[in-house]
């Protein structure tokens, strides 16, 4: 056969140049004007949510479950606090003081792109395609709804409704690759005031923690330093939870994943199982590591896959 | 083996055995070889049906159907039920298999991250370009896939419950410092608490 030799000698480049041409052309069609747009309104969204005093009721429902918390969160000189206080289930209040408002973690910083657009760098619309439409009223005010569609299989889509003034996030559905919403939470109540509503009965008060971005913050470490090889696209750090540390948390804007590594005193049998909530997925694998048997727990809310990936790509440090 | 182990065995799969049932097929399983063997079949199904690629990638698919298929009408008068849900499974098992030979062929391609400082959200984010790889179903990128350097053996029934049971304690464990993160790196304040079981102070 005359074609078969060719075809040997020819499919790596083949493959190569297809695989270029995918790169650059997805790099190529993604600044699109629809994006630019909504990349205007994430980066508006990002700052209110953590500039603007507002309070209200929000309710979280994932599968048959419902839950409503009160939040509020309230700006004064220079700094934030904020607090929500669930009005369902445990009935926990969770509360952060002296938040400073320069203080920008990569999550956010990943939104807050909107000046900084140019024609070949798009930030997050790299990850996602996104269109604006009118939207619904939610809580009494009319919104903007932000359709956000993966543009890979490695993260959710989402539909985002924001505050047509504030861009205030307002309610944001989860959604699967099967077009099946797994999670919605929205604002039920909200008015934009400094006043903290009085609560209830509360059993247990948790001050939220904060990261430093320099210094990790778990107590938990491992034998040795170890590294999580690939993450999707797009993903950066939450902090320098490096070395020994036994997590790891990756961002790209939008979804949140961490990483957790336990080094095992016995050896178990190799395994994993998973669970899933809503948008969450935990997903936890017991194998060896250079012959040390580990535990590698993914939580976040990524589909399953992902998190099966990045497991899969954790390894000790040379 | 009879039409009725084939049912408790898929209503085991199912989650729908009772107690008494499960005890008895325990017993049968640990004694019969076809049944370990169609045990283990289930599993497969039951394993790409949750939506977990399929590992193994040399099995022979059709011999696997069709054995499975043959084990669906052994016994002739098998109930419509019965075979509705083998039918089903198969389905979703060839689906979700060829979606995992999809991605397989993309290979593998890491990219390194941490090191960067992650303040400094340009340098940080993993920038990894499209690897060699196919069109995945939505048409936008190239797939990447890490499958196959660490294989994981079909599990046995005893074992799947137990790492079942691991990750539900697992997310009890640690979904509070999950959230810790996610408050501030997702743009829901701090919602993401919401998703806590139990929230310890």
């Amino acid at each position: 056969m005359l074609f078969g030799p060719l075809k040997k000698v020819y499919l790596p480049h083949l493959v190569a140049l297809l695989s270029l041409l995918a790169a650059t052309g997805a790099a190529a069609t993604v600044c699109s004007d629809a994006d630019a747009v909504a990349l205007q309104w994430l980066d508006k969204m990002s700052r209110s949510m953590r500039q603007i005093s507002y309070q209200g009721v929000v309710t979280l429902q994932r599968d048959d479950e419902l839950q409503v918390m009160q939040v509020s969160h309230s700006v004064d000189q220079g700094s934030s606090s904020e607090r929500l206080t669930e009005l369902t289930g445990q009935g926990a209040q969770v509360e952060r003081g002296a938040h400073p408002l320069d203080c920008i973690h990569p999550g956010d910083q990943l939104l807050r792109l909107g000046a900084l657009l140019q024609k070949d760098r798009c930030g997050i619309a790299e990850q996602y395609r996104f269109s604006v439409v009118d939207g619904e009223r939610v809580a009494g005010r009319q919104a903007v709804r932000i359709n956000i569609e993966p543009r890979d299989m490695y993260r959710f889509g989402y539909v985002m409704s924001l505050d047509r003034e504030t861009g205030l996030l307002l309610k944001t559905q989860t959604i699967s690759h099967g077009h099946k919403t797994l999670e919605t939470t929205q604002f039920a109540h909200i008015s934009y005031t400094d006043d903290v509503p009085a609560v209830g009965d509360v059993d247990v008060i948790h001050e939220a923690q904060h990261p430093h971005p320099k210094r990790p913050t778990t107590n938990a470490a491992v034998v040795r330093g170890w590294t999580v090889g690939w993450v999707p696209r797009g993903f950066a750090a939450t902090d320098s939870s490096l070395g020994v540390s036994a997590r790891r948390t990756y961002t790209d804007g939008l979804a949140v994943f961490s990483v957790f590594l336990e080094d095992l005193d016995l050896e178990i049998r190799p395994g994993e199982g998973l669970v899933r909530q809503g948008g969450t997925t935990t997903y936890t694998r017991g194998m060896l590591l250079a012959g040390q048997p580990v535990l590698v727990t993914v939580i976040g809310e990524v589909p399953v896959n992902t998190a099966r990936m990045v497991a899969d790509s954790v390894s000790w440090v040379q | 083996m009879n039409d009725r182990m084939h049912e408790s065995l898929s209503a085991l799969m199912d989650n729908e055995a009772n107690e008494l049932e499960l005890e008895r097929l325990l017993a049968q399983v640990a004694a019969d070889a076809s049944l370990r063997q169609t045990w283990a079949r289930y599993n497969l199904t039951q394993h790409a049906m949750h939506g977990h690629p399929v590992v193994h990638l040399d099995w022979d698919l059709s011999a696997q159907i069709q054995s499975a298929l043959a084990g669906s009408q052994a016994g002739g008068a098998a109930s419509t039920d019965f075979k509705q849900r083998v039918m089903r499974s198969l389905l979703s098992f060839a689906v979700a298999a060829s979606v995992a030979a999809t991605v397989v062929i993309g290979g593998r391609q890491l990219a390194q991250v941490g090191g960067a400082d992650p303040y400094v959200a340009d340098r940080s984010v993993a920038t990894s370009a499209s690897p060699v790889g196919m069109l995945n179903s939505l048409g936008a990128t190239a797939v990447q896939a890490s499958y196959g350097t660490q294989p994981i053996s079909v599990l046995q029934p005893a074992i799947r419950t137990a790492y079942q049971e691991l990750a539900q304690q697992r997310l009890r464990k640690y979904m509070q410092e999950h959230a810790e993160q996610a408050a501030l790196n997702s743009p829901q304040g701090l919602v993401p608490f919401a998703r806590v079981p139990q929230i310890r102070e």
